[in-house]
């Protein structure tokens, strides 16, 4: 065995040799290794940092002859399908989003829409299927979004910095508070949030006009806060909004019945359960009636029903409710 | 102290194991309470290093040696088991020195663990304390198994020669065992079909009851002496061995998947919602088979070492019969493997299409590459080392001309396996190409259709390379019908058995309601012709049976196995692009479509053949220990390409996590927070790969001064 294992190690080294050399050779095939980005500022090259390490970009697309996927499109130009790098490309995209929109659509604006909403425009060719940038797993702050247009809009086209970060236009400005809304609400995404609502909570709350009135209206929550709100939906009992406490009423015949109490007349109260059915009971006949403290009639499950990133999506849409008026549009 | 061969290196595992699990608990206890997830986390460093890096070595260390220590018992067991249904004391001897090998490796394991641990905890402090938070429980559940993996592992190796009396039990305490067995899978049963038990996945339940509850079961109800009580002892071994894992794994698939956690990672949930994450079970599954592959190889080169520095012809004899069971150990686990990582992958999807885009598509796209030509090599040289063994066969040249024909549908397989879908190119290039970074024919190559296609064409070559290998010394075939009823009833029962599995999806697929995987009423065709084309498969499974009934059991063969290549290479193949293109959601169906035909013709074909063969008049006695020393190198080779591949998958599915601790939840803010480059993965993975050889040369010459001892 002494006079073998030399020759073993020997093999083992060229195999482990030629495993190296493969390693080699695929990484400089694929562009070198993209190292962490770190803290940036918004500029081009903050935007390259991001683009090419965590924002995860170059999973999807290249940069010219840079990368070398194929999933999304090429940035840069590239080919007779990219005949203009994406700043140049943005700006005569944005005429096309004023043209079906019927106002004004900068360059910027294309660009921010891009990523505050991928579906909003798809490049024909592609699918829809673009990750939300600003939530998990890729959660890119307001900041490095800001960085990463700096960077595409330099591919070619004029980089205004006050339109991206100082002075952004009224659409480059709402599309932002869309984002930031969503990012402080753990990066959900905010469309995703509206459909996780109507599935779980359009029946006992009203919003901008809608839905049930079992439990407190929701239009304009957002001012309650993101703690409030995490609270609200998580541990109801601990959020209880006054005038919808639980009631607990035993009438004299020892039944009893837990709700909300949804009317209260001289002769009657009307209390409304958890399933949304309503039982009317004549103070006559009611033995005891206290308030429960530790119980809400919302469900205290929902943890149990909804995903994390539901969790996440109903928030970050749950934090756009910032008020109606009498329309129902949202206040500026 | 004088050092005193196996006993001593096992009294070392055993101090080591229960050291480092004491440790450990005493760690945990001392831990503070729940850690906020969100809270800054805090890294450390250890003279300058790399945390990241050093972890990541530790770990792989702990996980090369700890898959060699969980595999080696898996296959060592069930030779005993061979043995000793056959009374062939070779078979036992042979197992016996499979478990010798454990010994050292018990030991080195337990000590990467702790050392894997205590750079975890120190290193990591706050990710530390928010998992020891979550996972509290099943932390301590998984220092306790440490004893009770430690002492069946003492009681098996050196209780091996204690208990190997045949004498019977007296027959009321046979009668406990047996009742006590039959209780143990009834209620296996039960728990299978959901009546015990929280609420959990089917892939949990099944492994369970497969790899625990069942086999318990079985081990008491065959007690019967102290070779039983042994062989019992030994399946303990596993179930605690595969039970460690599984605590483990949950760990690796909650930091991908979370589950039972808030946004801020409190635990909203149970600890069951966290520790059956989704990806769990499909790492544990896909990680057993791997363990088992690599326990065989790794003990296969401990062989070709061995024969390689043979001095006698016995014992070239008896190592090249020792590599030969190791590698088909290996192939056994090799062949549903690239099934189990389709499936983690598939999870991986379904947990985060970001991470399942970065796996194939981003940061892992070349690296899956670089795996397919490592998995390839596997497939590739396993066969040539299946061929080089029938050159040790009398009677096998007879096949030889099939082997061309077998190596170019390897060779083309691997080819398109590895063809990339596009590759980074000059824009002059894409010009050239018609304007498109796409080339015309290859970028077909490069999607998963063909991928799967060819991957179940290697399979079937590899399995056709073994039915060669097996008939090399057979004469002629043996009449079914002359077999009397027990040849009859095995090839029915299991080739229906075999043909219900696909028979059951067929019917699944053809009750498939498109509107379930959001597609429109009109794709429903895209899965009813799959539904009739295994209903095709099933017929054809039903001939075959009647023909090897009718003992035209090798026309049978070929039949079924004609019409499963075709089914699952070239219509599937074909079918898969067209159903990519028209219904992608039915991709998936396409896939464990193929997987169950699969599965069913390797089933099917195999019982026919082990009948058709059996006690074949033999054209000359096998030659153990005529192989050339080339075939042992390439045994050598395997284990090294599969060690690389382990290290390599690893650094996959670690890194789909990106710069997240906690995927989603906790995320990386040291600045180790990006994915390395394949160069460094290959670095890395060669240093610790280079080391574990080291390591196990280092256990092959203790075990030599062991068994030295012990002829002294």
């Amino acid at each position: 065995m002494t006079h073998t294992m030399p020759k073993v190690f020997g093999f083992l080294l060229v195999v482990l040799g030629l495993y190296l050399w493969i390693g080699y050779a695929i990484t400089d095939l694929s562009g070198g290794e993209k190292k962490s980005s770190g803290a940036v500022d918004i500029s081009p090259e903050g935007g390259e940092a991001i683009y090419w390490g965590r924002g995860r970009c170059f999973t999807c697309h290249s940069v010219g002859g840079q990368g070398s996927a194929v999933r999304g499109p090429n940035h840069g130009q590239f080919g007779e399908k990219f005949p203009l790098p994406m700043g140049a490309r943005a700006v005569e995209r944005a005429k096309v989003r004023a043209e079906k929109l019927g106002k004004p659509f900068t360059a910027v604006d294309y660009m921010v829409e891009s990523l505050a909403t991928p579906g909003a425009y798809v490049v024909e060719g592609y699918k829809n299927e673009m990750a939300v940038v600003y939530a998990p797993p890729i959660s890119l702050s307001l900041k490095e979004i800001k960085a990463v247009i700096a960077y595409l809009m330099a591919q070619g086209g004029d980089l205004d910095m006050e339109a991206i970060d100082t002075k952004p236009g009224e659409v480059t400005a709402q599309f932002y508070a869309k984002i930031s809304a969503a990012a402080e609400a753990g990066g959900g995404d905010p469309g995703k949030g509206a459909v996780v609502y109507e599935e779980n909570c359009t029946d006992c709350h009203v919003l901008n006009g809608e839905g049930g009135e079992t439990g407190p209206e929701l239009t304009g929550i957002a001012g309650k806060g993101l703690k409030f709100i995490s609270a609200a939906v998580l541990q109801p009992a601990k959020a209880i909004t006054k005038g919808f406490e639980t009631h607990v009423v035993v009438d004299k015949n020892g039944r009893q019945t837990v709700g909300l109490k949804s009317s209260d007349e001289a002769a009657e109260i009307v209390i409304t359960k958890a399933n949304g059915d309503e039982v009317t009971i004549a103070k006559a006949d009611i033995k005891t009636i206290t308030i429960d403290k530790n119980k809400s009639v919302m469900p205290d499950d929902l943890s149990e029903a909804m995903t994390v990133k539901d969790y996440q999506d109903l928030l970050s849409f749950l934090m756009l409710q910032k008020g109606a008026k009498k329309g129902g549009e949202e206040k500026k | 102290m004088k050092w005193d061969n196996a006993k001593g290196v096992f009294n070392l595992g055993l101090m080591a194991r229960v050291g480092i699990a004491v440790l450990i608990l005493f760690i945990m206890v001392g831990l503070p309470t729940l850690a906020h997830a969100l809270e800054t986390n805090e890294y450390r460093q250890f003279m300058g290093l790399d945390s990241r890096r050093l972890i990541w070595f530790l770990a792989q260390m702990h996980l090369f040696f700890g898959a060699f220590v969980l595999g080696v018992p898996l296959f060592a067991v069930i030779i005993e088991i061979v043995g000793w249904k056959n009374k062939d004391p070779k078979f036992d001897k042979l197992a016996y020195e499979f478990t010798s090998l454990l010994s050292v490796a018990y030991a080195t394991t337990a000590a990467f663990g702790g050392l894997l641990a205590f750079a975890l905890f120190t290193l990591y402090p706050t990710f530390m304390g928010y998992m020891a938070g979550i996972f509290k429980d099943v932390m301590f559940m998984y220092a306790l198994l440490f004893f009770g993996e430690t002492f069946a592992l003492y009681l098996y190796y050196y209780g091996w020669h204690w208990l190997k009396s045949d004498k019977p039990f007296s027959p009321t305490v046979r009668l406990i065992f047996k009742v006590l067995g039959l209780a143990v899978i009834a209620f296996s049963l039960v728990f299978a079909f959901g009546g015990i038990g929280p609420e959990m996945r089917t892939d949990t339940r099944s492994f369970m009851v497969l790899l625990y509850i069942l086999p318990t079961g079985i081990g008491l109800v065959i007690i019967k002496d102290l070779k039983s009580s042994h062989i019992f002892i030994g399946i303990l071994l596993n179930v605690f061995g595969t039970a460690i894992m599984q605590l483990a794994n949950s760990w690796a698939g909650f930091m991908m998947s979370p589950a039972g956690v808030d946004a801020e990672g409190v635990l909203v949930g149970t600890v069951w919602q966290a520790f059956e994450n989704v990806l769990a079970t499909p790492i544990a599954i896909h990680r057993m088979l791997g363990n088992l592959a690599f326990g065989g190889l790794v003990a296969g080169s401990y062989a070709a070492v061995k024969f390689i520095s043979a001095k006698t012809p016995e014992d070239r004899a008896h190592y090249d019969w020792m590599g030969y069971i190791s590698n088909f150990v290996a192939i056994a686990a090799l062949i549903p493997l690239p099934f189990a990582g389709y499936y983690l992958g598939r999870e991986v999807y379904s947990t985060s299409a970001v991470m399942g885009n970065n796996m194939m598509g981003g940061d892992f796209s070349w690296t899956f590459i670089i795996q397919a030509m490592l998995v390839g090599s596997l497939f590739l040289i396993s066969n040539y080392y299946l061929w080089s063994g029938m050159t040790r066969i009398p009677g096998a040249e007879r096949y030889y001309k099939f082997i061309k024909y077998i190596l170019f549908a390897l060779i083309l397989s691997f080819a398109i396996w590895l063809t990339p879908h596009n590759l980074p190119l000059s824009a002059q290039e894409v010009g050239e190409m018609g304007g498109s970074q796409y080339h015309p024919l290859l970028k077909y190559l490069g999607l998963m259709p063909a991928k799967n296609a060819v991957v179940n064409l290697i399979i079937l070559a590899t399995f056709f390379s073994f039915l060669l290998y097996r008939r090399g010394n057979k004469q002629d075939v043996v009449s079914i019908r002359d077999q009397g009823k027990t040849a009859r009833i095995v090839i029915s029962v299991v080739g229906l058995a075999a043909i219900a599995l696909v028979a059951q999806y067929a019917m699944t697929l053809l009750n498939l309601n498109p509107a379930s995987l959001d597609l429109p009423a009109d794709r429903g065709s895209f899965i009813s012709v799959m539904g009739y084309l295994l209903l095709f498969e099933c017929v054809a499974g039903l001939v075959a049976i009647v023909l090897a009934l009718t003992d035209r059991g090798k026309l049978g063969q070929y039949l079924y196995l004609a019409v499963t290549a075709f089914n699952v290479t070239i219509f599937l193949g074909v079918w898969g692009f067209v159903v990519m293109e028209k219904a992608s959601p039915v991709l998936r169906n396409v896939a464990v479509a193929q997987f169950l035909q699969l599965i069913s013709c390797l089933v099917l074909v195999s019982v026919i053949d082990f009948f058709l063969f059996r006690d074949a008049k033999s054209v000359g006695k096998m030659q153990w220990g005529k192989m050339t020393v080339r075939s042992q190198y390439a045994l050598l080779l395997l284990t090294f390409v599969i060690t690389m591949n382990m290290g390599l998958m690893g650094f996959i599915r670690s890194g789909l996590r990106g710069d997240w601790h906690i995927f989603g939840i906790m995320r990386d803010t040291s600045e180790w927070a990006y994915t390395p480059s394949n160069f460094v993965m290959t670095q890395q993975v060669g240093a610790a790969v280079l080391l574990f050889m080291i390591g196990c040369a280092f256990m092959f010459w203790l075990g030599g001064i062991a068994s030295g001892d012990k002829k002294d």
